[in-house]
Formats: structure tokens, sequence, C-alpha cells
């Protein structure tokens, strides 16, 4: 267990800049998610973290110890890679004892880590197969026990359930999440997928464009958005966003519907809502009437994909029993406690 | 999809049909003739008595044949795992190498292997010249004395094993490198968060996992090397051939320089076992080596 700090920490390939001066803090312990699109630098910085991608500039501590120019083996980190990355032509045993005995630790010491991690993940049988003779969900076991018996100061994941089925996917992350918060060890874990975030961090680092666009717990991240970036890129279905006036006390929509706001800069904006907080209403309560497109029922919701006089597309949310249909007037009230502002750049601006 | 198997498999019949009867025509028809030839004591062309295993028993006794199984064992040991060992090595190098650098030294190395022998006898014929050559002044240079290669039976097969290596080796090099290639990079990560050193890497994670190609490597230089003919038959010249005979070679000289068909044609079947007897040994020990990793 251990606090690992990244200091201005940067690195290019060749002459593009893909991670770009990062300062980051994971507590000891903290259950971290570096969440971002395909090409936002989030592998690369874990792997920089890790030792296998080098660090141009910057600090890195690990546990109080500077590791930029370290070996990845002396980091005393362990990672789960995205393709497990199992030795083939070992058992399950060997390939978590192979890093002990690289390090001649006392054979009866390595026997009971590597009984005690199969004990953990429920894979006391399978320890003398090869990873051929494994399911997807067992490697990534084995993966995972591996980086266990090391007792490193920090777990890392690389996509570590982007190979798994969807089921399995589910099981996995409870399992992880179970483990922990038995093993309370650091963990620093990256993938592209909300859901997981959202699931399992203590805190979500959001990157984008090889910065970060927002440090903050899964709610923080959620109800307050740093950035018009975070807005649209976590919740499912994403935010909606509608060009705004602001005039006075209220945002003014494109055909004229004004929405009360409490705290007003002036001028242009865009005016950010999430599909929740846009309710189907009756005629007299609405702010605005749209047009319903398309309708999805998922059975506890309703999702209605509605157009706006101005022609801007909003989702809104019904309930499960829902009886809008494609092709009526929907009338739509905003929940005015969950409106989101962003300026010209994107950055949030205070709202509602 | 419905399919009609009798035709298809008309089909299939009938497009390698031209392949079997050609097989049939150079190769089957000819090991055939080859077996019946070799109980015959037949001249090269036309026909012979039945002898029986006569020209079999007869090698037992033949001084030339002794020599030459000697020469070419000597030949194969001097060859095949230095040939192969020195492809692994430099194939561990140039996949060291990226991009085009890699693609520049992979060709030089590569390129003797396009080369003609006829050409690769004349290089080496030169560069080993006893009064021209350059390997000479390399002599000179170091303190050894000058020594005629080819003309010195201690040096021949040595001098010989030396240039086939140089000759061959880009082959077992690209075979090497494919291997070195089919390892997923991830896994030397995995063996460097596991604070693996280089040669327990290598040991540990590489050597076992580039067995099946070295298996291969090895098995294709084998069956290679013990038809080696060309080199020795050139190199030989003005030499003294009798001397450094290699199985093929005295198949050569009993068939078109003796005109004994028959006799040919039995130390051909004994190589012919030989070949097939030492290749799938070896095969099936580096499978059982391989399974007990």
């Amino acid at each position: 267990m251990a606090e690992i700090t990244l200091d201005t920490v940067s690195k290019s390939f060749g002459a593009v800049k893909v991670i770009d001066d990062i300062s980051l803090t994971v507590a000891a312990g903290e259950f971290v998610v570096f969440l971002g699109p395909s090409g936002s630098g989030k592998s690369t910085l874990l792997r920089m973290i890790a030792g296998l991608e080098t660090i141009d500039s910057g600090r890195l501590e690990i546990g109080g110890r500077e590791s930029q120019n370290l070996a990845p083996g002396q980091r005393n980190v362990a990672m789960v890679f995205q393709n497990y990355a199992l030795y083939p032509h070992m058992s399950v045993r060997e390939n978590m004892a192979f890093g002990l005995r690289n390090i001649r630790m006392a054979p009866d010491e390595i026997t009971r880590r590597v009984e005690e991690a199969a004990r953990i993940l429920e894979m006391d049988a399978l320890l003398d197969r090869r990873p051929a003779q494994l399911s997807g969900g067992q490697r990534q076991r084995v993966a995972i026990g591996r980086a266990i018996v090391k007792e490193p100061a920090a777990f890392l994941f690389d996509e570590p359930l982007s190979n798994l089925d969807a089921a399995l996917r589910v099981r996995t992350r409870v399992e992880l999440a179970e483990l922990h918060q038995r093993m309370q060890s650091t963990m620093i874990y990256v993938t592209h997928d909300q859901t997981e975030a959202m699931t399992m961090a203590d805190r979500i680092v959001v990157l984008n464009d090889c910065r970060i666009e927002q440090i903050g717990t899964p709610m923080e991240v959620y109800t307050a958005p740093a950035t018009r970036f975070v807005a649209g890129f976590i919740g499912s279905p994403a935010m909606n966003f509608l060009p705004v006036q602001i005039e006075g006390s209220a945002a003014v929509l494109a055909d004229g519907a004004r929405v009360p706001l409490t705290v007003a800069p002036e001028g242009a904006a865009e005016l950010g809502i999430r599909p929740e907080a846009v309710q189907v209403v009756g005629p007299d309560e609405a702010v605005v009437t749209g047009e319903a497109r398309v309708v999805e029922h998922l059975g506890d919701r309703t999702l209605i994909y509605a157009v706006l006089p101005g022609g801007a597309e909003i989702i809104a949310q019904d309930g499960g029993r829902s009886t809008v249909a494609p092709g009526d007037a929907v009338p739509l009230r905003f929940d005015t406690s969950q409106l989101h502002l962003f300026d010209a750049a994107g950055r949030a601006l205070p709202a509602a | 999809m419905i399919r009609n198997s009798r035709k298809e498999s008309l089909i299939a019949y009938a497009l390698i049909a031209p392949f079997v009867a050609i097989y049939g025509l150079i190769f089957i028809y000819p090991t055939i003739d080859m077996f019946i030839l070799s109980f015959q004591d037949a001249p090269l062309i036309g026909s012979g008595d039945w002898v029986g295993s006569d020209n079999y028993t007869r090698l037992g006794r033949d001084r030339r044949f002794g020599t030459a199984a000697w020469n070419t064992a000597y030949f194969v040991a001097l060859s095949v795992l230095p040939g192969t060992l020195v492809a692994l090595g430099i194939a561990l190098g140039v996949s060291r190498l990226s991009g085009r650098l890699q693609a520049l030294v992979l060709a030089l190395f590569f390129l003797p292997y396009i080369l003609p022998v006829s050409v690769v006898f004349r290089l080496w014929d030169w560069t080993l010249n006893f009064q021209f050559g350059i390997a000479m002044h390399l002599f000179d240079w170091v303190g050894i004395d000058r020594v005629p290669i080819f003309k010195v039976t201690a040096w021949f097969m040595p001098a010989v094993a030396f240039v086939t290596i140089w000759w061959t080796c880009g082959f077992s090099i690209l075979l090497f490198l494919a291997g070195l290639r089919a390892i997923p990079q991830e896994i030397y990560e995995a063996a460097a968060l596991d604070n693996t050193s280089r040669w327990r890497t290598f040991r540990r994670i590489t050597w076992p996992l580039l067995w099946p190609v070295t298996a291969l490597v090895l098995t294709i230089q084998l069956i290679l090397q013990l038809k080696i003919f060309d080199q020795v038959y050139l190199f030989s010249q003005g030499g003294r051939p009798n001397d450094n005979l290699v199985m093929v070679y005295y198949i050569f000289q009993r068939a078109f320089v003796n005109d004994h068909g028959g006799r040919a044609a039995a130390i051909a079947v004994v190589l012919f076992f030989v070949v097939i007897i030492v290749s799938v040994l070896n095969f099936q020990l580096m499978r059982f080596a391989e399974r007990r990793q």
C-alpha cells in the first residue's frame, strides 16, 4: 500500500505530445480509475507509472521513492494486462511463482503466497493447467493472481475486462471491487467504460487529449462536470447540450423559451441538461414543447428523442409506462437543480 | 447451402490429377526403380543381372563408403548445430533493430542465400586463395602460417562447413525472426515487471517459446546438410576428392564416373533411409523435449 505522486509529467512520441504536464496524487489504498476515450493517453500514463514507457520530464514517486528512472521490476508495482500476457509455456502455478523466483524468494514462502492467491481467487483446481487450457475469465484470474502474489505497493490494471463477455465483465467487476475492499491496496485502473469507472472508483481521473479534464469522486464527476467534455462523456444516454443566450436570470433557448437560472453570467453559452432532468409534463407546466421522433422503451424508463422548435435535438426521460408515441408533441420541463452551463471554451460556469 | 459431395470430389480429383501424374512420373516411379536397381549389377543405362543384396553387403567392406559416411557425419556435426546457433544469435540481434535499419541488416544477412553455389565457390575460393586470398593476409597479420585450406584434409571439412553456414544461415535467420515476432510484446513487459534479468528472460521466456521454430530449423538443416554435395565437389577440384568424399559425392562417382548404376543405387537407398530415420528421430526428440519442459 503506497501513495503514488505524479509531478508535471510529460511524454512525447517523436513530435507528438501524448502526455502533457500531468500532476496527480493517488492516495495510499485508493482505487483510482483513469477514464477517457481511446487516444486520450490513459494507457500511456499507466504504462509510464509501470515503467514500460519512459517519462520524458517530471517526477514520479511510488511510496515516497523517486521512481521515474527505475526499471519496471524495481518499482514494486504489479500490472494486469488487457490480453493477460500470461507465459503460455508455464502452468498457472509457475506463472504466479515466476516473479517471486526471480527475486530468489524462499520456496515455502512462494508456495504459501501462490496458494493464498489461488484460494482468494478460487482457482485452486487450476494450478497445474496451462493458460491455453483456461477460459478467458480464468486467464484473467491468473493474471490477477500473478499480481497479488507479489504483494506490491500498487496494482495497475490496463483495461482488464475488455476481452471478457458482458456477463463475466459485470461479475469480475464486482469481484475486483471486493478484492480492493479486502486488500486495501492502491489500485489504478484504466478503462474507457464509464460504468466500470462509476461503479469501482474512489476517484475518477477523466483524461482527454493528453490532459486531465477533471479529478473527482464518481458523483462529483457526474453531478458537477468541470468541462463540457466530461459532461458529455459521462452518463448514458449522454447529456443534452442546447445553445442559449443568457438574459437577466434566465437562459433563452433558440425558440425564445426561457429557463430560469439563479446565477446568471451574461452572454452566449451552452446549456447542459441530462435526460433524466428533462421530464415529460402536462402542457401547462411545460417550458418548451418538442416533437417526439424516436421512443425507446427500456422497461424501467422510456427515452424520448425529440426535436425542439428551434431545431435542437433533445433526449427526454419518461416513466416506464410512458404513452408517448413518435410524432406526438411532448411538453417538457427542465429540472432547474440539474442544469449546467458551459462557456465557449467548454469550461463549466456556475449555474442553476 | 446444398452441396453435391459426389460432384465436389470428382472436381477435386480432376484438379489434383495433373500434380499426381507428374509427381508419380518424376518422383514415385524413379524412386521405385532405384530400389529395384539397387539389387542389380547394372550400368547406369541398360539392364543388369539380379544380384540380390550383394550391392549392400559390399558397402561394409568398401573403404570409400566408410570415408563418405564418416565425412558426411562430420560435416553435419560441423554445420547443423553451429549454423542454427549462429542464425539464432543473429536473429536475436536483428530483432532488436527496428524499421528500415532492421530491413537493411536482414537483407545483408540474407544476401548470401540467394547466390548460386558456383558464385559462393568463386567468392571463397578467392578469399581463401593460398597466394592472393584476403584471408591469408589476415593469417599473416595474426601470425599463423599460410595454409592451402582446400588442399589440406584437416582444414577442408571445417572450411566447407563455415562457407555453408555463411551461405545458408540467412534462411534460418528468417525463420527465427518470424518466431521471435510471434512472441507477444506484452509477455516481455510482464517479464520486465516480474524482475526478470536479461539472461533469464532469454532462458525462461524466449528460448522455450522459440523451441518449435528451433526444432524446425534443426530438422531442415539436418536434411539439407546430409545431402551435401555441390560445395564439396567444387572445392575438391584440384585437391583430394577421395579424402573429401561425402555420401552424395560417392553416389555421383559410382554412377557417373564408374558407371556402376546398381552400386550407386544401393548407396542412395542407404542415404534415403538415413535421412528419413535421422530427421524423424530428431523431430520426435524435439517434441518430446518440448512436452517435458
